[in-house]
């Protein structure tokens, strides 16, 4: 038998991937943060001037940007947690709109005071969006098909209760008025500068980041997602984990309908469609992976306000609503190219 | 040999992230020929075989297919230049019948409507050719393992192909029906088509093939005929003496970890193709290593399992002892509170998170000893991720490297450190060195036996019956489910073999 190559030395281990400093990868792991700067960029290029002032930068605009996110951006931290499990609720737009009714018929008929209405909303959504992790998990039904359900029947149980009506909400002191102090969701703090429905944004993905990246649950989300059997084998509480992030999302559908609520004065069973696709757009377009076990909570944020950013862009130079679509619909793309480009890279497949 | 070489193959080089898996790779076929392709897991083997089926492309090298340069693009380029794969799982689908499944995909039509009649007609001629007497509309999984294999070689023989290549055929097949399979691959050859012929088996390399060539560790370790002696592919094929390949073996045992007498498992839903324990008994001891043999279906992956409670609802019957106290082993949780640790057989599956980082998947079975009132402790979790790669010389040492990039022995060597980690006293390994190359093997039985030495009780099922003479200190025999034999380490080959085998003649069909 002839020796077609010499002896070799079986030590030599692979050379790591790991050690050398990667551009390719980072510039993929802050793609909303650095598309965030792009954008902004862009806006103060682009921007209309009037008097040599710069539109985009103004206070009002900026605060404009980031009030008209806050809603979207609160389902997008928690739909975070949802797409890290691999999974996806379709339904939060509709609970929104649900919670807004709820909240806006109990603060003009019950007269229950602030804070046990909220409480009493925020505990719904919750177990709204629980019982639909539990369904999808005891029966074994793809969450895109429950949470698909959980839509239609958000929108109906909100369209029964309002009757289809607008609940308008007034305020002051006595039955049939909501307090005053629910007004200040419309309201902007600091020198009228920035709006309370952005504070409840930063202040839920503040603590979203935390429970995703400094807890053990925040852990267990990952390990679900990354592999599921591997999680279930090493002792994770994975069914516990799959309905908790469905009430998690539920739970910031609640808090976003009360804003809602709360800074347009009504409830309305006929708002926050299609919310979910702009709250999933923006947890995939900060990087999270829809196949799951990846994904950063400041990139949501980051691509949440990126969004908001390029409509408010858009309208600015009074560029149609349709555009605004397909712009949108292109950085989703290269967000998604983005990403499969880092998979193949490390040979993983898909 | 005169004829002109139907392939050629030089130079390939195949590179998955930071591991090259093929480094220059050469290798001929000549018409007619039925050439073996032996080599360790994760020598390159598959990977060969999947560039010349254009499954992958190779990052440099040159292919010639009857002197013309090739290089395919995807599967089908290659089955139309005639290179058919039967691959390991049979790409059958089960549901559809004999005929559909021959014709899957270039489907005869009349006028765009299938043409029923001439694909049975077809198919009736195809298996013909391979010898095998088959109902062409039955359902393939209504069909035994080898008559599948018949299927499966008729299916690639409609493709007129002029190489074959088979991945590991005999794996699953009892005797007589790999007499049968060889006397067909004959006839084939005969006909002056090529077949690459791949297997772990080499006692069956001078009875079918005409030449051999052994990878190893990305690169031709030899080639030549296949009537060499078997010492001397053993020699190549591991790079040294196997002797050295295995640890000492243990020689004080303290109390018993596990005792299993007359145990059965009963699922509360009975599934097709899942060996339920069914009248088992083994004693595991401290320090000791003991392994399951049997073949394919025996159900060594299902008893591991079951112990482990992620067998589905189910319940033990019979005498089921975790140190010395009877144990329900109901649930993955309750196992684990038992002392029960697993690492299954498929380690990208249900083992790792393999896009996460190494010292994540480690504090997997940990988290909650580093998260004390919920919180994660990075200082508690770096520190025993760093104890764990250094304990199992994890290369690269380096915790944030990603899993999935690292070479298949060292991704297993996070697992089983995944899995220790979790302080098992009973530690349950299914194939563990499978997919990892022989030095890393090594290092993997190194490691195996130094935990035994520490005191657990080990309980590993392989494929791989020197894997379990060489390793463990008994070998236990299961078929059907149930014990029927057992040898001390270091037993005879053969007599382990025969027990494991025996009556399965009659056993099927």
């Amino acid at each position: 038998m002839n020796d077609a190559a010499p002896m070799r030395a079986a030590s030599a281990a692979p050379s790591p991937t790991g050690r050398r400093i990667d551009v390719f990868a980072i510039v993929v792991r802050f793609q909303s943060v650095i598309g965030l700067v792009l954008v902004a960029i862009g806006g103060i290029i682009f921007s209309p001037r009037r008097h040599g002032h710069i539109l985009f930068l103004a206070p009002d605009n900026m605060a404009n940007i980031v009030r008209a996110v806050s809603e979207t951006g609160i389902i997008a931290v928690g739909m975070t947690f949802v797409i890290i499990t691999a999974g996806i609720d379709l339904s939060v737009g509709a609970l929104l709109s649900l919670c807004s009714v709820l909240t806006a018929t109990i603060m003009t008929s019950g007269g229950y005071g602030l804070i046990p209405t909220v409480l009493f909303v925020v505990l719904c959504g919750s177990a709204f969006g629980g019982a639909q992790g539990l369904i999808s998990n005891r029966f074994r039904l793809e969450p895109f098909i429950v949470t698909l359900a959980g839509l239609q029947v958000a929108r109906g149980l909100a369209l029964v209760i309002s009757g289809n009506q607008y609940i308008n909400i007034s305020y002051g002191n006595g039955p049939g008025l909501a307090p005053p102090v629910f007004a200040i969701l419309g309201d902007r703090l600091f020198n009228n500068v920035v709006p309370v429905a952005t504070l409840v944004f930063v202040v839920v993905a503040a603590i979203a980041t935390f429970v995703l990246n400094f807890t053990r649950f925040g852990r267990y989300v990952f390990a679900v997602g990354g592999n599921d059997r591997a999680a279930r084998l090493s002792g994770v509480p994975v069914s516990l984990v799959k309905v908790s992030v469905y009430a998690i999302t539920g739970f910031v559908s609640a808090i976003a309908g009360v804003v809602h609520a709360g800074q347009f004065n009504f409830g309305s069973a006929n708002d926050g469609t299609g919310y979910e696709l702009v709250a999933i757009a923006s947890v995939v377009i900060g990087g999270t992976s829809l196949f799951g076990g990846s994904g950063s909570m400041i990139g949501t944020v980051a691509g949440a306000v990126m969004l908001g950013a390029l409509a408010n862009i858009l309208q600015l130079n009074n560029i149609n609503a349709a555009l605004q679509l397909l712009a949108t619909g292109a950085i989703i793309v290269l967000a998604a190219v983005l990403q499969s480009l880092v998979r193949r890279r490390e040979g993983l497949g898909r | 040999m005169n004829a002109e070489p139907l392939l050629t193959m030089r130079g390939i080089v195949k590179r998955y992230g930071g591991v090259q898996a093929l480094r220059g790779v050469d290798f001929d076929l000549l018409p007619g020929e039925i050439h073996a392709l032996l080599g360790e897991n994760g020598a390159g083997k598959s990977t060969l075989m999947n560039v010349l089926s254009g499954v992958v492309e190779p990052d440099e090298g040159d292919m010639r297919i009857e002197g013309a340069t090739t290089r395919f693009a995807d599967p089908r380029a290659a089955q139309t230049a005639g290179v058919a794969t039967i691959f390991q799982e049979l790409d059958l689908v089960p549901g559809l019948d004999v005929t559909a499944n021959l014709f899957l995909g270039r489907e005869i039509t009349r006028a765009g409507v299938l043409d029923r009649g001439a694909m049975r007609r077809a198919a009736r001629e195809h298996l013909a050719v391979v010898g095998a007497d088959i109902d062409v509309d039955q359902p393939v999984g209504e069909l035994s393992v080898g008559r599948r294999q018949m299927v499966a070689i008729a299916k690639a023989l409609t493709y007129a192909s002029r190489i074959l290549i088979m991945d590991e055929p005999t794996a699953a097949l009892t005797a007589a029906e790999v007499d049968r399979l060889f006397r067909v691959m004959r006839d084939i050859a005969a006909r002056g088509v090529g077949i690459v012929y791949i297997s772990h088996r080499l006692e069956e390399v001078p009875r079918v093939a005409d030449r051999v060539t052994v990878l190893r560790d990305g690169r031709v370790a030899g080639t030549g005929p296949a009537a060499a002696p078997q010492s001397e592919l053993v020699r190549l094929l591991v790079g040294r003496p196997l002797a050295e390949l295995y640890p000492k073996r243990g020689a004080r045992f303290g109390r018993t970890v596990l005792r299993l007498e007359r145990a059965r498992f009963s699922p509360k839903r009975a599934r097709a193709g899942w060996q339920a324990p069914d009248d088992v008994s083994l004693r595991v001891r401290s320090g000791e290593i003991v392994g399951l043999a049997g073949i394919m279906g025996a159900g060594r992956t299902e008893l591991l399992t079951a112990l482990y409670g992620a067998a589905g609802p189910g319940a033990w019957s019979g005498v089921v002892e975790v140190e010395g106290r009877p144990a329900r082993l109901a649930s993955i949780r309750a196992s684990r509170g038992d002392g029960l640790g697993l690492v299954t057989d498929d380690r990208r599956g249900s083992g790792l998170m393999l896009r996460d980082s190494v010292g994540r998947n480690l504090a997997l079975t940990v988290l909650k000893r580093v998260s004390p009132f919920f919180l994660m402790s990075p200082a508690r979790e770096a520190a025993l991720a760093s104890e764990a790669i250094k304990t199992f010389d994890v290369r690269p040492p380096l915790p944030q490297v990603i899993v999935g990039a690292l070479s298949g022995g060292n991704q297993q060597k996070v697992v089983l450190a995944k899995e220790v980690l979790g302080q098992p006293r009973l530690l349950l390994l299914d194939e563990p060195t499978r997919g990892v190359d022989v030095g890393a093997k090594g290092e993997i039985y190194a490691r195996i036996r130094a935990l035994a030495d520490r005191g657990l009780g080990v309980l590993i099922a392989s494929s791989e019956m020197p894997e379990l003479i060489g390793l463990c200190d008994r070998v236990v025999v299961l078929r059907k489910g149930r014990t029927v034999a057992e040898f001390d380490g270091g037993a005879d080959e053969h007599a382990v073999l025969a027990a494991a085998e025996k009556s399965e003649g009659n056993a099927h069909e």
